[in-house]
């Protein structure tokens, strides 16, 4: 009797399984229309965030290392980067005429790169990669000025240093809050006065550089650190 | 008979611990220490950093941004009796900023990577620099 019984549930549980087995749906053109567009919501739900993930970027900094695929620079902020290298990468040199590529590129040249940053891998693609020359910018406090050669020695911040050269192409400017920001001239400069100097780095001294703009600031005064600095180096001088 | 062994025993044990106490405060009162032997210990007063009297943000443009536009705006805030210079390779721009510290000017961008130069200086010299590298590009990629 209790062997019939089980027997029985069983038969019923099999019958209510292949039941609703054979109950699917045949699929009516509203469901496919669904189909499609779940399938569409999916796809762009996707592109999106492969959008977000992806950015275009361009960095510059020094270069530290060079294969056929990569190269490692420094950026600005002193922060190592990857850029990544394909066959689409165009590369450039403003003093390289024909063909540049990145076998042409060196080791602490400095180059410019735009491409597509992933912000999950941290890496650049490089889309263009050129090699470039940035301005020299110093801020600092004059500490002598050499009238026959047209040198400035400047202390910065940082206790730089730094003998600038004052050429003919040298644009000098200066500001102060009742004439405002006006042209100005060698010699209007004064020691102690607030400068900020744009320019190139000489080549051959790393303390040298040659201005192209100079912008001083008689009204405010030397950095409380640059005129430690300025003192350290008069005492050194006596 | 039991009951006395118990009693002697405990009267013995804690004549034991005095004598024993006596011997060990008359040995730390008899010693001497020499000077050579302290050290004197001085708690050195933490200077505190200095804070800087001024302070710089820069809100626009942003770091490494690529923008299809040879004008681009600058601004950002600063304490508002500093002066502000924006340097690019080009060209640079003084200003003041409001008297809410806002400040704002336009350069004019030269093709690919630019480096711009925020620095603010307040009136007692201090200063603060930012460098921000912006690229004007029309490439489509």
């Amino acid at each position: 009797m209790k062997k019939t019984f089980i027997l029985f549930l069983i038969a019923c549980f099999l019958s209510l399984v292949s039941s609703a087995q054979a109950v699917t749906p045949t699929p009516t053109p509203e469901d496919r229309l669904a189909e499609i567009r779940d399938q569409l919501i999916t796809n762009i739900a996707s592109r999106v965030a492969a959008l977000k993930l992806v950015e275009k970027r361009g960095i510059i900094g020094k270069v530290s290392d060079v294969t056929n695929t990569q190269i490692s620079v420094t950026d600005l902020q002193n922060n190592t980067r990857f850029v990544d290298v394909d066959e689409l990468t165009k590369f450039s040199s403003p003093n390289f005429k024909g063909t540049f590529g990145i076998s042409d590129i060196t080791k602490d040249s400095t180059i410019g790169v735009l491409g597509l940053y992933n912000k999950e891998s941290r890496r650049i693609l490089a889309r263009f990669v050129n090699v470039i020359t940035t301005p020299f910018i110093i801020h600092g406090g004059v500490a002598s000025i050499d009238s026959e050669s047209f040198t400035l020695n400047i202390t910065t911040e940082e206790g730089k240093q730094m003998t600038v050269d004052i050429e003919n192409i040298t644009r000098t400017s200066s500001y102060a809050t009742e004439e405002g920001y006006i042209r100005s001239g060698f010699s209007k400069i004064k020691e102690n006065y607030n400068i900020v100097v744009t320019g190139a780095l000489s080549l051959e001294d790393k303390n040298r550089m040659t201005a192209t703009r100079v912008i001083f600031f008689p009204q405010i005064p030397v950095s409380p650190k640059v005129n430690s600095m300025l003192d350290k180096v008069n005492k050194s001088s006596q | 008979m039991k009951t006395e062994k118990i009693i002697l025993s405990f009267i013995a044990t804690v004549f034991g611990l005095l004598v024993a106490g006596i011997a060990f405060y008359l040995f730390q009162a008899a010693k001497t220490v020499t000077p050579n032997n302290t050290k004197a210990v001085s708690f050195a007063t933490p200077t505190p950093t200095p804070v800087p009297s001024i302070f710089l943000t820069v809100d626009r443009p942003k770091d490494e941004e690529v923008v299809t536009s040879k004008i681009l705006v600058v601004g950002g805030r600063t304490t508002s009796n500093a002066v502000v210079i924006v340097i690019t390779e080009t060209s640079e721009d003084v200003m003041e900023p409001s008297e809410n510290g806002d400040f704002s000017t336009t350069v004019n961008l030269d093709e690919g990577q630019n480096v711009l130069e925020i620095i603010s200086i307040a009136p007692n010299g201090e200063s603060i620099r930012i460098k921000k590298t912006v690229t004007y590009s029309q490439e489509e990629f």
